[in-house]
């Protein structure tokens, strides 16, 4: 991946290449996760456009069956693991020690090799389209369709998924060790707990996350191994079970839903006050419904399954229910944080309103499959890619833009360019919202998820047309974005330290800012230390 | 900035309660309301809405979506519309650089904001598990029993006697661009147990909104009662859970007949199926052209028959578990089909036998993979 990312004056090549190359320094491995997660995040782009373009009418015009079921599984496998997750490690990555006044990560070797884990991980599931395909069971990878080669059809492919899984697996747990020793022993004199930024606070409960879910799956993953080449049982019948694979599968997965939009959450949480001008409203009430989520999240996973009449309905009802709590205390303290405020609608607070509005759907839409006979109709249905993708797109995506357009100043010293930055939302919420708001209809209509076909006589095709058409629009928005990224780097105004007017302490120092990142800081003594320094500690009564 | 703090907070905590009274009195009109409203008419929502449940248990799980959609409708309008207000309301002016008042936060709306979801999301468990007591309980004398088979990619049917120990029917599934599926009595209680020995299906029919996932080694079942007056409406239906690559063809119907008119089905089926099985058709099939399929390609491009006279097609499917066919169309493959074989997944090879053709071009292709074609030359 380095070579793609770097491309440095040529004089400077070989020691600039070998720096980044080597590097143990929290900042530039940031980074380079930041760039990785995009590379994967066009690659999975791409492979959406193939399906979308499959779909737009009956009869099969590009691929065959087993294609198209390889496209969407690598491009759920690509978008979960190899983007939204590492993009959101990487943002933590380079934030949160500047956040705390840290010099570095804990463990800044550690650091390292958990990025290097990701792009080898990468080529190892690409590795599946030259070795007779990859693995074509879903994202999910559900067994028994993913035990044994002639039931799935596949090459190695669905073996090359399994260990790039277990190598970003190992990732994931070494960073999220790397983080809480970060948090609870690094942080600057001065900063208490309930002093540090809500960021840090998502990044500890997404850790503890990682750390007590990740082995789950790893053990999953193993077993399922075993069953494919060695002759195991553990999933198949009559000695094994298919349904114990589900709820390995999903004790882990559930939870990495919050992993994929906790961190999200910090980054609309850093952006409303600094652009509203105010504290984050319900500070406390916020770090307490961030710990709720992290906690329910483990009760929830069964309600994944509910159609496969091996769970015990009511609980996992009533849990998926209750989660719904936490969250709307958080909308709420987001809106209530503009509240009255003086926002000042740049790109990144744009991105951070779209996150609200966007997720709310995806909370909403999402009760309804909490209601296990509802769910009952939707299960596997669009309305269930329509919902997910209101979570992890409306959600996670429009908070990683958010906090690449708020961050960006301060990785490269350069100012992005606001009106390319506005259109770039602009296009993004309109192309998000044509492709999957009909997806709730046509999932009520009674399409399936994943099928390759469908027959005209279904009527699914308008629908179908338009998500296709919002589909290449969000495609357009994102080579806005890489223009916007090219015109900044050419030529964008310089940043300084503050751009923002911000509040945390990654603002205190240069822009990009020097190894080991503060020559000295200032005083804490709220969670807005910069806000203190500017405006006296008297502003706020 | 002069502005006492106090009636700043009372301020906000106000306008949340309001914000909270707004969401539950605007659900609770809408729920009132709403449901009569939307079943009557109101086609401009009708796209949010699923399809008319054609049996008992669908019908209860339509009215428990309605009651959660309006409550969902009146979250939706209250809480995207405060966010649309405030930024509205409080994008910052030119020139207006004054700093705003300084609000942490306010326990009392913390509260509102607490306690509102609560009461809205117990209400909408209550109801949904009122709901689903009604809906997924197996009656102790269902009327009729029947087994779905599913494998890849295709479903069996077997029609059970009332103790549920003996097959007095089987009917395997033939793809349905052939026609067939399940037949049940509209009326009557139907016990169906769902049995799969490769991978998961779901068994999934959008007008009964309900779907009940095929595992092997864990039989399922469920029971259903379609309504009398949809007796003779045939509702489509079909796999749910990706099961392999032909996931997407593996369908069916369930056809509604009346009580009576089942029992004349049954008795009929089961009559035929103890007598003898009949002879396979010969006499007058002289040629056979072999065929096969290999890579999602023809091995053959073109082949040719005699005219006026019946022959058959040996067709030899070398794909694994890529199901392919041989279908017939004048002049080219998207003309009129004249012949369409049954769909099968490789490795396996099955013989067609084709009525008398008139002589001209005709085109053979894939049902199920269009870009599989040859030229069929009838002299």
């Amino acid at each position: 991946m380095a070579t793609t990312t770097l491309t440095p004056a040529a004089s400077a090549y070989r020691t600039g290449l070998y720096a980044w190359l080597t590097t143990t320094d929290h900042k530039k491995i940031g980074i380079m996760y930041v760039i990785n997660s995009f590379v994967f995040f066009f690659i999975a782009g791409l492979l959406a456009l193939m399906v979308r373009t499959e779909l737009v009418s009956p009869g099969l015009q590009f691929v065959t069956d087993q294609q198209y079921n390889e496209l969407f599984s690598m491009h759920g496998t690509f978008m979960i693991f190899l983007f939204v997750i590492p993009m959101l490690a990487g943002f933590g990555n380079y934030v949160v020690p500047l956040q705390i006044g840290a010099p570095d990560m804990a463990f800044p070797r550690i650091n390292a090799l958990s990025f290097w884990m990701l792009p080898l991980a990468g080529v190892l599931l690409l590795l599946g389209f030259v070795t007779g395909g990859t693995a074509a069971a879903g994202w999910t990878s559900y067994a028994p369709l993913s035990e044994d080669r002639p039931l799935a059809a596949t090459g190695y492919g669905q073996d090359l998924w399994i260990m790039a899984l277990v190598l970003i697996g190992t990732s994931s747990i070494l960073g999220a060790i790397n983080f809480l020793v970060t948090i609870f022993k690094m942080r600057a004199p001065g900063m208490t707990l309930f002093r540090m930024p809500i960021l840090v606070w998502t990044m500890l409960v997404t850790s503890v996350l990682v750390l007590m879910a990740t082995p789950v799956i790893t053990s999953a993953l193993i077993m399922l191994f075993i069953d494919r080449n060695y002759g195991g049982s553990f999933f198949q019948p009559p000695n094994g079970d298919a349904i114990l694979y589900q709820n390995i599968f999903w004790f882990y997965s559930h939870p990495a839903v919050y992993v994929m939009v906790l961190p999200a959450m910090g980054f609309v949480s850093e952006i409303l006050p600094v652009f509203s001008r105010k504290p984050l409203f319900g500070y406390k009430a916020f770090v307490f419904a961030t710990a709720a989520i992290g906690a329910l999240g483990f009760s929830v996973w069964a309600h994944h399954m509910f159609t496969t009449g091996a769970v015990y309905l009511p609980f996992f009802s009533i849990m998926t229910f209750l989660i719904a709590i936490p969250t709307g205390v958080k909308m709420f303290n987001w809106i209530f944080t503009m509240w009255r405020g003086q926002l000042m609608l740049k790109t990144p607070l744009l991105f951070a309103i779209g996150f609200l509005s966007m997720f709310l759907i995806g909370g909403i839409n999402g009760a309804f499959s909490a209601a296990v006979p509802v769910d009952f109709a939707l299960h596997d249905t669009y309305w269930v890619v329509a919902h997910l993708h209101y979570v992890l797109f409306g959600g996670s995506v429009f908070g990683v833009m958010g906090a690449l357009y708020y961050w960006f100043p301060k990785m490269t010293g350069r100012m992005m360019n606001e009106t390319v930055g506005k259109a770039q939302f602009v296009l993004m919420f309109i192309g998000f919202n044509l492709t999957f708001f009909p997806m709730h209809e046509l999932g009520l209509a009674g399409m399936p998820r994943r099928i390759a076909d469908y027959a005209s006589s279904t009527g699914w095709q308008d629908l179908n047309v338009v998500a296709t058409v919002g589909g290449f629009t969000i495609a357009a928005s994102m080579t806005l974005l890489l223009w916007n990224i090219f015109l900044s780097l050419r030529s964008g105004p310089p940043a300084g330290d503050d751009p923002w007017e911000a509040n945390t302490l990654e603002w205190a120092t240069s822009s990009p800012p020097p190894a080991y990142n503060f020559d000295h800081l200032p005083e804490i003594r709220s969670e807005r230390p910069l806000f203190d320094l500017r405006h006296g500690r008297t502003a706020e009564h | 900035m002069s502005s006492s703090p106090r009636s700043r907070t009372s301020q906000t905590a106000i306008f949340a309660l309001a914000v909270g009274a707004a969401i539950i009195g605007l659900s609770l009109v809408l729920v009132y309301f709403g449901i009569n409203v939307l079943d009557e008419g109101a086609d401009f929502i009708s796209g949010l809405y699923p399809p008319i449940a054609v049996t008992t248990e669908g019908a209860q799980i339509r009215e428990l979506y309605t009651v959660i959609f309006l409550i969902a409708v009146a979250i939706f309008i209250v809480v995207e519309g405060l966010i649309i207000w405030t930024v509205i309301r409080y994008r910052r002016k030119p020139g207006d650089d004054t700093l705003p008042p300084q609000t942490h936060g306010n326990n009392i709306a913390e509260m509102v904001w607490t306690v509102v979801p609560t009461i809205i999301v117990i209400f909408m468990f209550v109801i949904s598990w009122q709901t689903l007591n009604v809906v997924d309980t197996a009656s102790a004398n269902p009327q009729t029993r029947i087994r779905a088979l599913a494998g890849q990619f295709q479903w069996q049917f077997d029609y059970l006697s009332p103790d549920g120990t003996k097959v007095l029917y089987t009917e395997l599934l033939p793809l349905v661009s052939l026609g067939g599926g399940m037949t049940v009595p509209a009326g009557r209680t139907v016990h169906l147990s769902l049995v799969s020995n490769d991978v998961i299906h779901a068994f999934y029919v959008p007008q009964f909104l309900f779907k009940r996932d095929v595992v092997p080694g864990h039989p399922n079942q469920f029971d259903f009662t379609v309504n009398e007056s949809d007796a003779g409406q045939t509702f489509r239906g079909q796999c749910a859970e990706l099961c392999g690559s032909g996931h997407s063809i593996m369908l069916f119907e369930v056809r509604a007949l009346t009580g009576a008119e089942f029992d004349a089905w049954l008795a009929d089926k089961v009559a035929k199926a103890n007598a003898t099985p009949a002879p396979p058709p010969s006499g007058g099939v002289g040629t056979t052209v072999k065929l096969s399929a290999l890579g999602v390609k023809y091995e053959q491009t073109s082949i040719s028959a005699p005219a006026g006279a019946p022959f058959r097609i040996e067709f030899e499917n070398k794909d694994p578990s890529t199901p392919h066919n041989v279908a017939i169309h004048e002049g080219s493959p998207t003309g009129k089909a004249v012949f369409t074989g049954e769909v099968f997944p490789g490795v396996a090879t099955k013989t067609y036998d084709v009525a008398a053709l008139a002589a001209g071009p005709y085109a053979f292709v894939c049902t199920v993979h269009p870009t599989m074609t040859g030229t069929l030359t009838v002299q």
